[in-house]
């Protein structure tokens, strides 16, 4: 791929280095550590967390920004314990992947992963119980994700109808459990869920 | 252990699906004489959901600061609980003004730094310790095990415990119950796959094949484990993996908790043994 260097942008790497987890970017002195043990690449071979960084770097902000790799990360921390430079570099990519949301959120960008419709899901069940509620998760994310209640809800139950009722059969969620009569599909709600609502407020600005 | 009091943060999945861990963690602390005090009214940790730091450094110092309350250390039997216990403790107690920062959001959130978050399987091994295990000890476990640790027990260095590549707690624990580790090291720090089930279920269900199959091709009776998003991927979701990728696997998969309290003599309905998808019956005929 043939760089322009009148489009790239050099203050991306010190956008990147304003965010929090972003700090220790500009210390990655390309080794390819992070790269080789990672276990997504292992299954994905493009996936090349080292490459987003020198495309940081360089500025590429566009082709980083909109590189749908970036949302493959299962945060497993391996490059971050092996890098010699201490890049930090899980946090490096999720304070990239932050960047991408904000401008998703300016209209700027549109990212096709479902995975901030999946992280927003369950950050609002906390915000709103204090506790992950996980069928209030899935019933916001997939009909977000799939664009529609009734696409969302056939894909929801293609998911987790086999595993729902195993979780049933087992005692784990709903009539058969031991630990009340609908554990597991009604929300666990915590008392003080006022102050789950000033932390989401003030942390996020909301 | 001097401390024979400990507050308990049980993490989400305990009242759903990992409500096994959930019972053995407490059968087995209730036997080693350690009371666990639930953190009252605790909240979830963010996991690996909240990108944000200052979103975990919110979430986790409300439940320390309410373990703080109490003088007591916090213990959890999730991984991911952990670490982000953990590096809230470690920013807080770096850091005045972050301190300042999260009692201004709310006074609950005021947190001073006097306690120390840990993990379970660190409790066991290293503070109640292998002696007063052993002095406890009244039956053999004889399974193979593959010791499957997942990431956040030996990484990231500032939160970890044990070794990042080669960690040997969970080794240890298997041999002092009378069990055989399998050759794993390979496996023992791969991730499951588990954060990228809702939006990546194809690679999610490759890495956790890999676990799954690796353990089985080393002849393990089961995989052991101390985490309960590990659990939901490998154990509650096996069948969904085996579906997807149209292969048998069946592998046994148990929290390490359960194993321990066979070998501490307790029965193995309160170790909820028969709470975990794939049938644990092979394990129940080895202990002796």
């Amino acid at each position: 791929m043939p760089i322009k260097t009148w489009e790239l942008d050099p203050n991306f790497k010190n956008e990147i280095l304003n965010e929090p987890g972003g700090e220790h970017l500009t210390a990655c002195y390309q080794c390819s550590t992070c790269t080789l043990g990672c276990p997504i690449t292992e299954i994905v071979p493009s996936y090349n967390p080292r490459k987003i960084i020198q495309m940081s770097l360089l500025g590429m902000r566009n082709e980083v920004l909109s590189n749908p790799d970036l949302w493959i990360c299962a945060i497993c921390q391996t490059c971050t314990a092996r890098c010699p430079q201490d890049v930090v570099v899980g946090d490096v990519l999720a304070a990239i992947r932050r960047i991408a949301e904000k401008e998703e959120e300016a209209g700027n960008l549109k990212i096709e992963s479902p995975r901030p419709l999946f992280e927003k899901a369950f950050l609002h069940t906390v915000e709103k119980y204090g506790r992950l509620y996980d069928i209030g998760l899935a019933l916001e994310y997939y009909p977000k994700r799939e664009g529609g209640k009734v696409s969302g809800i056939k894909a929801m139950m293609n998911d987790y109808k086999d595993f729902g009722m195993r979780m049933a059969f087992k005692g784990k969620m709903g009539p058969l459990g031991g630990h009340g009569l609908l554990k597991g599909v009604l929300p666990s709600k915590i008392k003080k869920t006022d102050v789950m609502k000033k932390i989401f407020e003030k942390v996020e600005g909301k | 252990m001097s401390e024979k009091k400990l507050a308990f943060l049980p993490g989400c999945p305990s009242e759903a699906t990992a409500l096994d861990q959930e019972i053995s963690t407490k059968a087995v602390f209730k036997a080693l004489g350690v009371e666990l005090v639930e953190i009252e009214d605790w909240n979830c940790c963010g996991a690996a959901e909240a990108e944000d730091p200052k979103l975990v450094y919110a979430l986790n110092a409300r439940n320390l600061a309410i373990a703080e309350k109490d003088g007591l250390d916090v213990v959890t039997p999730c991984s991911i609980c952990y670490y982000n216990l953990a590096r809230t403790n470690n920013a807080l107690k770096a850091d005045e003004k972050l301190r300042a920062e999260m009692a201004e959001i709310d006074p609950s959130l005021s947190y001073n730094g006097t306690i120390t978050p840990k993990h379970i399987l660190d409790v066991l091994m290293n503070d109640i310790g292998v002696d007063e295990l052993k002095s406890k000890i009244v039956k053999k476990v004889e399974v193979k095990v593959a010791p499957y640790y997942g990431c956040y027990i030996g990484r990231p260095l500032e939160t970890a415990f044990d070794d990042p590549d080669d960690p040997v707690l969970m080794d240890q624990l298997i041999e002092l119950i009378g069990g055989e580790n399998v050759p794993f090291s390979y496996m023992k720090t791969k991730c499951c796959g588990g954060p990228l089930m809702m939006t990546r279920a194809d690679i999610a269900f490759e890495m956790a094949r890999k676990v799954l199959e690796t353990a089985k091709n080393a002849g393990a009776d089961c995989v052991a484990l101390a985490c309960p998003l590990c659990g939901m991927m490998l154990d509650a979701k096996q069948p969904d993996v085996e579906k997807a990728l149209g292969i048998k696997i069946g592998m046994p998969v148990v929290y390490i908790t359960q194993l321990l309290g066979l070998a501490l003599g307790i029965d193995p309905k309160s170790l909820a043994l028969e709470k975990n998808t794939i049938d644990t019956k092979v394990i129940l005929g080895k202990v002796v």
